[in-house]
């Protein structure tokens, strides 16, 4: 008689396990990411690793910043990413740390992410999914199939929807412009290096109403000073990734050179270029801000 | 002819000796080395996994076994084939200073990754091949410049080696200067030296290349012991010092530019462990050989799990440190022996 009860309870166990597994089968999904991988995600991932600065502000902005267990170097937007533990910088991300920490899902970025390391974590029996945010259309796209991810789809579709209402803003403010002036975008200081033509900044650069005037297939072509004084440009934006007095002296030094269209009408600015080269929901200010600096007089009347 | 066996039999049984010797040293730091991770040093999950424990974490097993593992090995392979290359070509040109990167062997292995690297070839079997190609024409290169002597003189060898190396790494900084910013990153951690990325089918890859060139080079010690008696003394014995030679530089070339494409540029390696090995065991390369192949591989482990262990965060590139413990003790030794 025991037996017997043993012997069902037992068998009721196993069912229930079954059910169990069967029921975590079918509740995981399959999907393909933007390099046409096939992934399969947990339902609702719990630890998820992010791989570059970009993807955890996106994170963050869904509102999902605890779901995130460990981030790259340099991920410091907003202040709660400084604190989670790192994995190594989103070039050389550390494996080891990685699959320590017992993500079940990764996020990764196409462009940066050597391909190597990511193997190796699929390797892992981790999920990995990558996104491939290199335009303004891509990066509203990566926001939400992060937020697809991570059961906030209604979150990324505010986030996209705000952003596709000021980029059209923006759009039709530029639209009034009579003409575009001719600018030189410089991202490094020592040596002078620019934007060519495939990137992400020459694309934010002519939807801000400017022309770039380096028109190199080369991504980011280095420059002497007589190259960049015989493009002439009518206008000289400065960027750098480390905030010093470099800035200042790079101004000046371009300042002694009055020949220069950029200097005579006093066109040379320095900006921040964290809200400028990160593909993230920032991106929409960094453009307005880019297009205000490039037609400051369209802006104000549209303020006004 | 009973004596000779007996002195034989007694060779063999030091070259056993010290092998032994070295070879504990040897496991202790790969068992030290797969210890050794991110968070710290700890035994327990290596010891588990020796002794087939069933309830070690099968997550920590995993990464002990697939990444720690390779990279343990890798580093092994890496000072083994350094500190070989470094014995090999001291015995060869007589002097003391010399290693894979004086005769630049190094430099044109490198210059030939570089060259892969920037073409976009995949490290295996793209860049392996251009990093070969490259020290194989340094090594003519080397070898014809230095004929003007009429046979394959040890200074001129030094001071073309010297030279070419000179050139090499004038490519290699023009190459750096041209290339684009995301290969950059790649290059100068190649060029620091960087085990990070070792995989089990590298290390087995490496290891097919270069266990046979350890052998080749064993097979030659005693005539390496006869050359460096003099040109003389080797021809009575009947050495063909030339062949001998060339076999000699062909087979460390090889070995040097395998390994040099997996892990990058590492300096002192192959001056620091010979040296120390022959001031400890004396100057019988049938003994030096095995050691140094068994040393080199402990030295090289240790500076790479030291790589790992001193930053709190990340990792420094195990180049820097082989420099840093290699040439400080490269200074003492010099001074000791002036004195």
């Amino acid at each position: 008689m025991k037996n017997r009860a043993l012997r069902t309870l037992f068998l009721l166990a196993l069912g229930v396990a079954w059910c169990g597994l069967f029921a975590a089968r079918v509740q995981a999904k399959s999907v393909t990411d933007t390099t046409g991988c096939i992934v399969d995600l947990p339902d609702a991932p719990k630890r998820v690793v992010s791989l570059a600065p970009s993807i955890t502000e996106i994170v963050f902005s869904l509102g999902k910043g605890d779901l995130l267990a460990g981030v790259t170097r340099y991920s410091d937007y907003p202040a709660a990413a400084q604190k989670l533990p790192r994995v190594g910088s989103y070039i050389r991300p550390e494996l080891e740390t990685i699959v320590s920490l017992k993500p079940d899902l990764c996020l990764a970025v196409k462009d940066g992410n050597p391909d190597k390391v990511i193997q190796r974590i699929k390797a892992f029996g981790i999920p990995v999914y990558t996104v491939n945010p290199d335009g303004i259309d891509t990066i509203i796209r990566s926001i939400n199939e992060i937020g697809n991810l991570l059961n906030a789809t209604s979150e990324a579709r505010a986030i996209t929807d705000a952003m596709g209402a000021q980029l059209e803003a923006i759009d039709r403010t530029i639209a009034k412009a009579s003409h575009k002036p001719r600018l030189f975008f410089q991202i490094g200081i020592s040596p002078i290096v620019s934007v060519g033509k495939n990137t992400f900044l020459n694309e934010m650069i002519r939807r801000a109403g400017g022309e770039n005037v380096v028109t190199s297939k080369t991504p980011y072509p280095r420059f002497s000073k007589e190259q960049v004084l015989a493009l002439a440009p009518e206008m000289i934006i400065i960027t750098s990734m480390a905030r010093n007095d470099d800035f200042d002296t790079m101004k000046q030094e371009w300042a002694s050179w009055p020949s220069l269209p950029a200097v005579q009408t006093n066109n040379i600015h320095v900006v921040n270029s964290d809200i400028l080269d990160r593909p993230t929901p920032r991106v929409v200010e960094g453009l307005a801000m880019l297009a205000a600096l490039i037609h400051p007089t369209l802006f104000e009347e549209a303020a006004r | 002819m009973n004596d000779t066996s007996r002195v034989r039999g007694r060779l063999l049984k030091r070259i056993l000796l010290i092998t032994a010797l070295l070879s504990m040293v040897l496991g202790a730091a790969v068992l030290l080395g797969l210890a050794t991770g991110p968070s710290g040093i700890d035994l327990t999950p290596v010891a588990q996994l020796v002794t087939g424990d069933s309830q070690a974490d099968s997550l920590q097993i995993a990464i002990i076994e697939r990444i720690r593992l390779p990279r343990v090995l890798m580093a092994l392979f890496c000072g083994a084939v350094l500190s070989l290359g470094g014995l090999v070509f001291q015995a060869l040109l007589g002097n003391p200073l010399a290693e894979p990167y004086i005769l630049g062997i190094s430099g044109g292995a490198a210059t030939g990754a570089i060259m892969g690297i920037l073409a976009g070839f995949a490290r295996v079997p793209g860049v392996s091949l251009t990093a070969f190609a490259g020290s194989m024409v340094t090594l003519f290169l080397v070898l014809v410049l230095s004929r003007g002597e009429s046979r394959v003189g040890r200074d001129a060898m030094l001071l073309s080696g010297v030279m070419v190396n000179a050139f090499c790494s004038a490519v290699i900084m023009f190459l750096i200067s041209i290339s684009e910013e995301n290969k950059l990153h790649d290059i100068m951690f190649w060029l620091m030296g960087d085990l990070s990325s070792a995989d089990m089918p590298q290390v087995g890859m490496v290891a097919l290349l270069v266990l046979p060139c350890f052998v080749v080079i064993f097979l030659l010690s005693h005539k390496m012991n006869l050359m460096l008696m003099g040109r003389e003394m080797a021809r009575a014995m009947g050495v063909s010092i030339r062949r001998t030679t060339l076999i000699l530089l062909i087979a460390t070339s090889f070995m040097v530019s395998a390994m040099v494409c997996q892990s990058g540029l590492m300096g002192f390696v192959g001056l620091v462990v010979p040296h120390i090995l022959r001031q400890v065991f004396g100057s019988d390369h049938r003994v030096l050989v095995p050691a140094t192949i068994v040393g080199g591989g402990a030295f090289m482990v240790i500076c790479d799990l030291l790589a790992r262990w001193i930053p709190r965060e990340g990792e420094i590139p195990v180049g820097v440190i082989t420099a840093m413990i290699g040439a400080p003790l490269f200074i003492m030794l010099l001074k000791r022996r002036a004195r």
